[in-house]
């Protein structure tokens, strides 16, 4: 979880990322960001997201991101 | 039929209403679908076949994909672990070919009522060049209502089943009544399968609080269009067509006023058919929250044709930049780039890809491919400044949090897309930009020219009035506040006194009659 906070940081700063849980709905992540975060996640933790996990449910917080990345590590 | 003609709202929807509640609830999903293939019927004829075989195609391509996926299962429960790779890619491959199948029949259909002429054209002109004396002959045609509204909804039918989204439906019925719901018809939204298809086929009863409840939204939709977008359309019509007799603020009023009146129009229509469905029980999706707030123009189409960006985002944006060559492109390029602006090279070539559709989406024409790459280019930039941006107001101290940065924003964005739309409504690029230039180059005012472009003084402060109302009622939506739900809390009398000064106000303020023009339904024709 630290490991994707520390992600999310570099890509957009300023964000509570620990209690904000609306990162998409709220726009502050736009599509652009969600590719580079994408690609992000999937080096650090070895997982292949695919396209239709790409929904605003799956990245509204880092917990809902941090959901997703279990779920598709144990799918793996 | 236009949605603002008062017989479809006092005639035909209180008809198709009682017609729907005389039936039993098992019959009603059959007797929408009468009536909205029999409106489809009504305004393209026999072009009803097109929205026949795109139903069929998607329905059988559906169950084909879904049998294919059901073989999958039973046949991997008999194999090796070390074959199942091989299996599960050699079912993939059948379905992409339905998948594909069906898309190619589809789209086929919307090319050559939407594109083949602009194509014939082009190829024709390129064949004049190389003096080759063979040329593609013109034919003309009428495209089918909502081609490329019920086209894109088909589509993501059979897309959302090829992702395992959902299911294939049996019911041919419900399936077709999703893709026909006739107030869709002429200017979407484009809903998905799993937002309305249930809801419309449950048949639930039409009472008077659902007709009031949803004819409230169309009288506000009406007040859009009938008070504000037919009165503008005076100045867009004046100015558009002769704008060498006008100075630079003419234009630019001009220009200004267009945006607003394609809003007006647009979400006005929206509003009536967000209003017919809440009547049926059925939750159409909002096209549009309040676009003009945005931050910047990524965040305007977000706010903008909401169900139209979304399509886009997530059948050609994510699958493109997330496709296999387009992952390999992003590991190059983070290497090189680093860790923002390396993935930004893929989505960059979505992004141009999703422009380009979305430009031509609208309608087969240089300008609307101008249209689309002016936007990919503000959105990209927008993107790459952005880290520059947020730099350089922490050095000077400006907290982009505050209220007068994010006005200054608002401004900045409505003007690039005040510029977008003028490519959108000029009728060729090369008079988009001689208005630019003239803009520029004939910059002068004087008050006396307000009244000079069509509108005299009652029209003015109408218009501002009913845009102040538009206003409040945007930050309201803005701020969570549901102005339709609080009034419909409201006691019986309260509630008709509202509704009675709603009819009031366009019955008096409605630009209709002499002197006016309505505006035609901009998007029925893409």
């Amino acid at each position: 979880m630290e490991e994707l906070i520390e992600i999310l940081e570099d890509l957009q700063p300023g964000v509570d990322y620990e209690n904000v849980d609306d990162l998409v709905d709220g726009r502050y992540l736009d599509s652009l960001t969600i590719l580079s975060l994408i690609s992000e996640i999937e080096d650090a933790f070895d997982v292949e997201i695919p396209t239709v996990e790409i929904i605003p449910a799956n990245f509204n917080s880092a917990a809902k991101i941090w959901e997703l990345i279990e779920r598709l590590q144990e799918e793996d | 039929m236009s949605f603002f003609s008062p017989v479809f709202a006092f005639v035909f929807i209180p008809f198709v209403v009682i017609v729907y509640n005389l039936f039993p609830k098992k019959l009603r999903a059959a007797v929408l679908l009468a009536i909205s293939l029999l409106f489809f019927a009504f305004v393209s004829r026999w072009l009803i076949l097109y929205i026949i075989l795109s139903i069929i195609s998607i329905y059988l391509s559906g169950l084909g994909m879904q049998a294919i996926e059901k073989k999958k299962k039973e046949v991997l429960k008999t194999v090796e672990k070390d074959e199942k790779k091989a299996v599960k890619e050699s079912y993939k491959k059948k379905k992409k070919f339905v998948l594909v199948m069906c898309i190619i029949f589809n789209v086929a259909f919307l090319f050559m009522f939407k594109y083949f002429n602009f194509f014939a054209v082009n190829v024709n002109l390129l064949l004049e060049y190389f003096k080759v004396g063979r040329s593609i002959t013109i034919v003309k045609h009428l495209a089918p209502i909502g081609i490329s509204f019920y086209t894109l909804e088909a589509l993501s039918y059979v897309l959302d089943i090829y992702y395992g989204k959902i299911e294939a439906d049996k019911n041919i019925i419900r399936l077709a009544l999703y893709v026909a719901f006739f107030p869709q018809l002429l200017e979407g939204p484009i809903a998905r399968y799993q937002d309305t298809a249930e809801a419309l086929y449950e048949g639930k009863k039409v009472t008077f609080e659902s007709f009031t409840f949803g004819y409230q939204k169309i009288l506000y939709g009406f007040a859009k269009k009938l008070i504000i977008a037919d009165r503008l359309n005076i100045i867009v019509k004046e100015v558009f067509e002769d704008f060498n007799s006008y100075n630079g603020i003419s234009i630019f009023i001009s220009i200004v006023a267009y945006t607003i009146m394609l809003y007006m129009e647009f979400s006005g229509t929206i509003d009536i058919v967000i209003g017919i469905g809440e009547m049926f029980g059925v939750k159409v999706p909002e096209n549009f929250r309040q676009p003009f707030f945005a931050k910047n123009v990524s965040e305007f189409w977000t706010r903008w044709h909401i169900s139209l960006g979304l399509w886009f985002k997530d059948y050609i944006f994510y699958p493109v930049s997330l496709s296999k060559t387009m992952k390999n492109l992003t590991g190059k390029a983070k290497k090189k780039l680093g860790n923002h602006y390396g993935p930004l090279v893929s989505g960059s070539v979505a992004l141009l890809a999703v422009w380009l559709l979305n430009g031509l989406w609208h309608g087969a024409g240089w300008h609307y491919i101008f249209f689309g790459l002016y936007h990919f280019f503000m959105i990209l930039m927008g993107n790459i400044w952005e880290p520059s941006v947020a730099k350089a107001c922490e050095k000077m101290g400006i907290d982009r949090k505050k209220k007068g940065y994010r006005i200054f924003q608002s401004v900045k964005m409505s003007i690039l897309v005040f510029i977008g739309e003028l490519f959108f409504r000029a009728p060729s690029l090369a008079v988009a930009f001689a208005m630019l230039k003239r803009m520029f180059n004939a910059f002068s005012f004087r008050v006396g020219e307000l009244f000079e472009l069509g509108m005299d003084a009652r029209d003015y402060v109408v218009l501002v009035f009913g845009l102040i109302g538009i206003f409040i009622m945007g930050i309201l939506r803005e701020k969570g506040i549901d102005v339709r739900e609080n009034i419909s809390k409201k006691k019986l009398v309260t509630r008709w006194l509202i509704y009675y000064a709603l009819i009031l106000l366009i019955l008096i303020f409605g630009a209709y009659g002499q002197g006016y023009v309505p505006v035609d339904p901009i998007y029925a024709d893409f």
